[in-house]
């Protein structure tokens, strides 16, 4: 296992690009989430790793190794692929030990190391069984354990949880960690959840139209993220754009107003996004103080949605709909007061988002952190 | 069947009728599917039966409506070692057996080729061919015969066998690019990625899938050619004597007899092929034929 170097990585399928100058470091041992909407390109990107898309442009690196236009069998980069792809016609151990063969290791020793995986990914009494009459979740273990039997360089999992249902995911989620914390792989894991990549990566590569757009340790993308889309794919999915007209409603001080009171970081032209845990919803809309370290709006509520441990209640204040958590339920139409405090938002200059230049935004959100 | 879904309570006179009704009618639709396959087999197998008759017939004329001597003596005829049908079941095998080899060699690789889409020229080569068979294939055969004339073909085994292999590729490459079609390509995938070149991973894992197309597509190759008639008459006769040919000269002489018994010995692989068929066919690999 060693260090995987992207450097300026450009690819895609005949005229069509599809990954756009992507750089990064995936250290020794470190597991990195590359987080991304359907179709932003993370497959592509894994793709690419492996050999299976040609690279237009940039290098890929493993250790001190160029392996830009190496043919797909001399990487020594494995993948686990979304859809297993394991082969039908052989055993769970034929299919383990099938790397193996191919290099030629001795048949003892390859039973021997067959059976060390099968027995990591507790898989030890089913080695002679067909793969196709595996569960989901054993076939997903399989098709780690045939990656992890010629002790690739790097391993990269293309969705390996999304084909599992909600219980057994959580399970193999845990187990793929714990895996790669005891053997310590340098790894690569594409996911289109959020949770699952701030669980188990070291830092997430947010992914946006084949750009990375954050790079950083899940407490940094989630807390401090620095484009509007990063903000908005982590799950503050309240937007609201902060207008002019917006802006002299608050400042006439009108006690009617739609909005209350704003930070006084937020102005004019620029866009706020938040978390609905991040809302304290108020039924007593009389209390009335224009605080400058809350963002706080009135409303009223247009439906709640029971969610476990809280309500999520929808609550439309003017044009804009803003999603509350709330410890109970609420009937439509309660006039309600939203507050936000200050750290919880999370601001960009409008102009800035709506040019692509990752300069730019980075400068708006530092200057925002430094608030 | 029709009382499962009545669930209010009905007098136990109505539910004996019912019953009996029942009964009538299940015992009418058992009756009725006897005689519907009874006259399903007469009409498919009244030619048989006359067929099977007359390989047990010694002496058999016309206004007759049943052999007048029975016999075997025509059996023991035919698999008299020294006779002209084992020499030419044994051709007809042999030829039959490399028609096979042929197309084999020809449709793995052009069935494999043909199923990636980035192939250029696909459907061009798909049609090149279903080529021969567009045309009536009496003219093709002759002019195929007057061509191996000229190169001393005519009436070798060889000829025969490209004969045969021309008509066969139609089957074997069709049927072939739809069971390599079928394979996925995430599997092969799968084997570059651990390691395994393309040759290494052709062998150990997209002919294993393809496998049982390939399987089928041999069957009727064999068969094909065991019943090809046309081509080797122009091509092989007379030095070249397969079954069908056999066949067609006892018919003509009037010998119903062997006849009757050689068609008989080609119904037998006929029968085989559709056991065998059933096992390796996938429907799925039909839906992909032609894609
Ligand atoms: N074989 C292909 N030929 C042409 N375009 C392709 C091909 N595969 C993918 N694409 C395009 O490349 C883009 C990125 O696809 P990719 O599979 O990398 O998405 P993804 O991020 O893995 O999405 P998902 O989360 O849905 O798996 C998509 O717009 C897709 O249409
Ligand atoms: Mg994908």
């Amino acid at each position: 296992m060693t260090r995987l170097n992207i450097e300026n990585l450009n690819a895609g399928y005949g005229n069509k690009q599809i990954l756009n100058d992507i750089s990064l470091t995936v250290e020794q041992g470190e597991m990195i989430a590359l987080l991304g909407p359907s179709g932003c390109g993370k497959t592509t990107l894994l793709n690419a790793l492996c050999g299976f898309v040609p690279v237009s442009g940039g290098k890929i690196k493993v250790g001190n190794r160029d392996i830009t236009t190496l043919p797909a069998e001399n990487r020594n980069i494995t993948m686990v692929f979304q859809s297993y792809a394991l082969w039908p016609h052989m055993t769970v151990a034929q299919n383990v030990g099938y790397g193996l063969k191919v290099q030629k290791v001795a048949r003892e020793e390859i039973e021997e190391r067959v059976h060390e995986l099968l027995s990591i990914v507790r898989l030890a009494g089913l080695a002679n069984d067909k793969v196709t009459t595996l569960s989901g979740g054993q076939r997903q273990r399989v098709a780690l354990a045939r990656a992890l039997a010629i002790r690739p360089d790097v391993l990269v999992l293309d969705e390996p949880l999304s084909n599992l249902d909600a219980k057994v995911r959580l399970n193999v989620r845990h187990e793929i960690k714990a895996l790669q914390k005891q053997l310590g792989f340098t790894s690569l894991i594409v996911t289109h959840d959020q949770e699952e990549a701030l669980v188990m990566a070291d830092r997430i590569a947010v992914l946006n139209k084949g750009q990375i757009e954050q790079l950083g340790r899940p407490e940094e993308i989630y807390q401090s993220p620095k484009t509007p889309f990063v903000a908005n794919f982590m799950g503050a999915e309240n937007q609201i754009v902060w207008t002019p007209e917006l802006e002299s409603s608050i400042l006439t001080g009108n006690s009617e107003a739609l909005f209350v009171s704003r930070p006084t970081n937020l102005t004019a032209n620029q866009q706020v996004f938040f978390r609905s845990e991040n809302v304290t919803l108020i039924t007593n809309t009389s209390r009335f103080d224009n605080d400058n370290s809350v963002l706080s709006l009135r409303g009223h509520v247009m439906q709640s949605a029971f969610f476990g441990n809280n309500y999520r209640i929808s609550v439309q204040c003017g044009e804009h709909i803003i999603q509350a958590d709330h410890t109970c339920d609420l009937p439509a139409n309660t006039p309600v007061l939203l507050s936000v405090p200050a750290h919880a938002l999370h601001v960009y200059d409008i102009e800035t988002s709506f040019k692509s230049n990752a300069y730019a935004t980075i400068q708006t959100s530092t200057s925002f952190q430094t608030i | 069947m029709h009382s499962n879904h009545q669930h209010q309570p009905e007098p136990s006179v109505m539910k004996k009728c019912k019953c009996f009704f029942d009964a009538f009618n299940s015992r009418m639709s058992f009756w009725s599917q006897c005689v519907f396959i009874l006259i399903f087999a007469l009409i498919l197998f009244g030619p048989i039966t006359n067929l099977l008759i007359w390989t047990v017939a010694e002496t058999w004329y016309f206004p007759n409506a049943l052999p007048s001597q029975w016999g075997m003596k025509y059996w023991y005829q035919v698999f008299n070692p020294y006779s002209d049908v084992s020499g030419s079941l044994l051709t007809s095998i042999f030829i039959a057996v490399l028609t096979v080899i042929v197309c084999l060699l020809v449709s793995v690789p052009a069935g494999y080729a043909l199923s990636k889409h980035s192939m250029p020229f696909r459907v061009f080569w798909m049609l090149l061919f279903l080529i021969p068979q567009a045309f009536p294939n009496l003219t093709v055969y002759m002019n195929i015969a007057r061509l191996f004339y000229d190169v001393g073909l005519n009436g070798t085994i060889v000829g025969v066998v490209i004969v045969h292999s021309v008509h066969g590729l139609m089957f074997s490459v069709w049927i072939c690019v739809a069971a390599f079609a079928s394979t996925d390509p995430m599997l092969e995938r799968a084997s570059r990625n651990l390691g395994a070149g393309p040759i290494y991973t052709f062998f150990h894992i997209v002919l294993p899938q393809a496998a049982p197309g390939i399987i089928a597509s041999c069957i009727f190759v064999f068969l094909e050619s065991l019943d090809e008639f046309t081509g080797t008459f122009f091509v092989g006769a007379p030095d070249i004597t397969t079954l069908p040919l056999l066949l067609y000269t006892a018919s003509m002489e009037g010998n119903y007899q062997i006849a009757s018994i050689t068609a008989l010995i080609l119904l037998v692989p006929s029968i085989l092929f559709m056991l065998l068929i059933n096992r390796f066919m996938k429907p799925e690999m039909l839906a992909k034929i032609g894609k």
